[in-house]
């Protein structure tokens, strides 16, 4: 059941009826939402429901096991059998059949070719995020951070709630949970929020995401090699745009989703193509993934606590790893190396230049401020091509293909095929929003949430009345929906 | 006895709460069922298209049947004009290639330059 659908728009108007009748109800509402998550999900494919219920189940008994072990040692294995129970889980549904792929690769080339015994495993929806989620529970009751809830409905509510089931935002448990123990509330904030976020969510996902990839996107990536470099060169600002309006706009809408349902998921993304640094990018890209590496990952390994090489050895592993999370080819395992390394090579840049110009013998003045406005437009300009250029492995649907591609921006001169005016200023129209003020989408919702409701219903149905209008026919899935 | 200046505000601000959050549960129900509305008006033809997609059985027949003839009507009203309207906007918009912006960048100069010698009063000399 994907977001921009009737089917979505019923499902939503019964879970808001229902969930804000029975809210004097709150075991009966967290009940009726636990249910409805549930349905969501098999709406997808009912088989995996079980494999849903089993991973929410594991975390659910690993955090009442934390609460009642004392010595640090059994906590410790108990956290450890969960997390490796939850990526046990994942490693067979999402990669089993790459890592047998790749083993039967690497024994063709050494000569052993084998029959190896390969599954054909449907890659269950959602998968990735609800196995993070249920790892942050069960890291979080450890640390202390969350306290192990003895309701396994809302262990079930936390981990199965369907504006974030299927692609994210990946919720942590110490600020969800919470929320379940105080009684469910809508203000005018709330209402304000929801709407603008599921307006521009859906013009995001529906308008600008959807025709880029059906007018520019895919046709350049399908062989770039019967593309010059000018096709080539916006493809990619193209798909920069795509996959951030895709993403971006999913999260909006369930963010969205949830503030009318009272409750509140934090920020996932933040304008990060305004980013002047990779680092900068990544508080800004896919915030809720980021800092679960950040804390669940990178800090565990030691971050940056041991020293400049073991620094760049735990950047360098996260982002590795994070590449592995978004799919099981090698193209991801690259995209994430390559954003690890860069990251690598930035910070010891950065190092370098404070040693040898630190920034307290900055003379300031109007001639400082504006070498300073100078290389932070270089740091956009260079940080939006070095996260173009990683996107092109993303994107491709193996080495051969992005190989292609790169070879094809020696190509100049060749007319373009799908360089249009209409794609070029979708592409323009999305990134004068990630420059616009960082407070923008607040002060927007400030005054929606006054309006009263036959003109909160002309924006909200004139909106998706013209987005439904001028958006291309059919519903495209959302790109993370495959991680 | 203290103690209620402490407490009566927490009751108070609870209760406030409460009371919002009816108001506002109300606003956005009126708010949700007029939206409903004014798609069903407006977006009848996507309607007709979603229960096309059901599978045969009587009262799956009954629904199609239901949504043509109000897509009909709506039709017939005049309401689906802003949706065509809409479609044919962007449908023109994707066909506009170089050229043309290429042309209507030159016009507007020629306008501006007009513009800038009728302000001079040079509109005669030409």
């Amino acid at each position: 059941m994907l977001f921009p659908t009737i089917e979505f728009g019923i499902f939503f108007l019964i879970v808001f009826t229902v969930s804000w009748a029975v809210r004097g109800l709150p075991e009966a509402r967290k009940l009726f939402l636990v249910g409805a998550s549930y349905f969501f999900y098999g709406w997808w494919d009912w088989r995996f429901l079980g494999l849903l219920f089993l991973s929410t189940l594991i975390s659910y008994l690993a955090g009442l096991a934390l609460a009642r072990a004392e010595r640090e040692g059994l906590r410790k294995f108990i956290v450890g059998v969960a997390v490796v129970s939850g990526l046990t889980i994942l490693g067979f549904f999402k990669y089993y059949d790459f890592f047998l792929s790749s083993l039967a690769s690497l024994l063709e080339v050494a000569g052993l070719t084998r029959d190896l015994p390969f599954m054909q495993v449907i890659l269950p929806v959602g998968i990735s995020f609800f196995t993070f989620q249920g790892i942050s529970y069960v890291v979080d009751v450890y640390r202390g951070h969350a306290t192990a809830e003895r309701s396994l409905v809302n262990v079930m509510l936390y981990i199965s709630f369907f504006p974030q089931l299927v692609a994210g935002p990946i919720v942590r448990a110490a600020d969800f949970l919470p929320q379940l123990h105080r009684p469910a509330r809508l203000s005018r904030a709330h209402i304000g929020v929801g709407t603008v976020l599921i307006l521009t969510g859906l013009a995001k996902k529906m308008v600008i995401a959807n025709y880029l990839a059906t007018e520019l996107v895919d046709p350049v990536f399908f062989d770039p090699s019967a593309a010059g470099a000018l096709d080539l060169l916006i493809g990619i600002y193209g798909y920069a745009v795509q996959i951030y309006c895709d993403f971006s706009g999913y999260s909006d809408i369930a963010i969205g989703v949830a503030a009318l349902l009272g409750y509140r998921f934090l920020e996932n993304f933040n304008q990060p193509y305004r980013a002047a640094s990779l680092q900068d990018f990544w508080r800004r890209w896919h915030i809720s993934l980021s800092t679960w590496l950040r804390d669940y990952l990178y800090v565990p390994l030691g971050g940056n606590r041991h020293g400049e090489a073991r620094t760049y050895r735990n950047l360098f592993l996260t982002m590795f790893l994070g590449g592995i999370w978004h799919g099981a080819a090698w193209t991801f395992v690259f995209w994430g190396a390559f954003h690890g390394a860069m990251l690598g090579i930035e910070r010891y840049a950065r190092r370098k230049i404070e040693e040898f110009a630190p920034a307290h013998t900055d003379p300031g003045g109007a001639l400082s401020a504006l070498g300073n406005s100078a290389r932070h437009i270089v740091g956009i300009f260079w940080t939006f091509h070095l996260v173009c250029f990683a996107w092109i492995f993303f994107r491709a649907d193996s080495f051969q293909t992005a190989a292609s591609y790169i070879a094809g921006f020696a190509r100049f001169g060749e007319p373009s095929q799908y360089v249009t005016p209409f794609a070029v200023g979708l592409i323009l129209l999305a990134m004068v929003f990630q420059f616009t003020p960082q407070h923008l989408g607040r002060w927007i919702a400030r005054g929606v949430q006054y309006l009263p409701s036959p003109l909160l219903a002309l924006l909200l149905g004139g909106g998706i009345w013209l987005i439904w209008a001028v958006a291309p026919e059919g519903v495209a899935p959302f790109i993370y929906f495959q991680f | 006895m203290l103690d209620m200046l402490h407490d009566k505000p927490h009751e108070d601000a609870e209760a406030q709460s409460e009371r919002e959050t009816v108001r506002a549960v109300r606003r956005m129900a009126l708010t949700l069922f007029l939206t409903v509305l004014m798609l069903l008006v407006l977006n009848s033809e996507r309607l007709v298209t979603w229960v096309n997609g059901f599978e045969v059985g009587p009262v799956q027949d009954r629904v199609v049947g239901l949504s043509a003839g109000w897509n009909a009507w709506m039709e017939e009203a005049g309401f689906t004009q802003p949706t065509e309207a809409a479609r044919e906007n962007v449908n023109n918009a994707r066909q506009v290639n170089w050229d043309e912006v290429r042309r209507w960048i030159e016009q507007e100069q020629a306008r501006s330059r007009d513009g800038a010698r009728a302000l001079r009063g040079m509109v005669g000399e030409g």
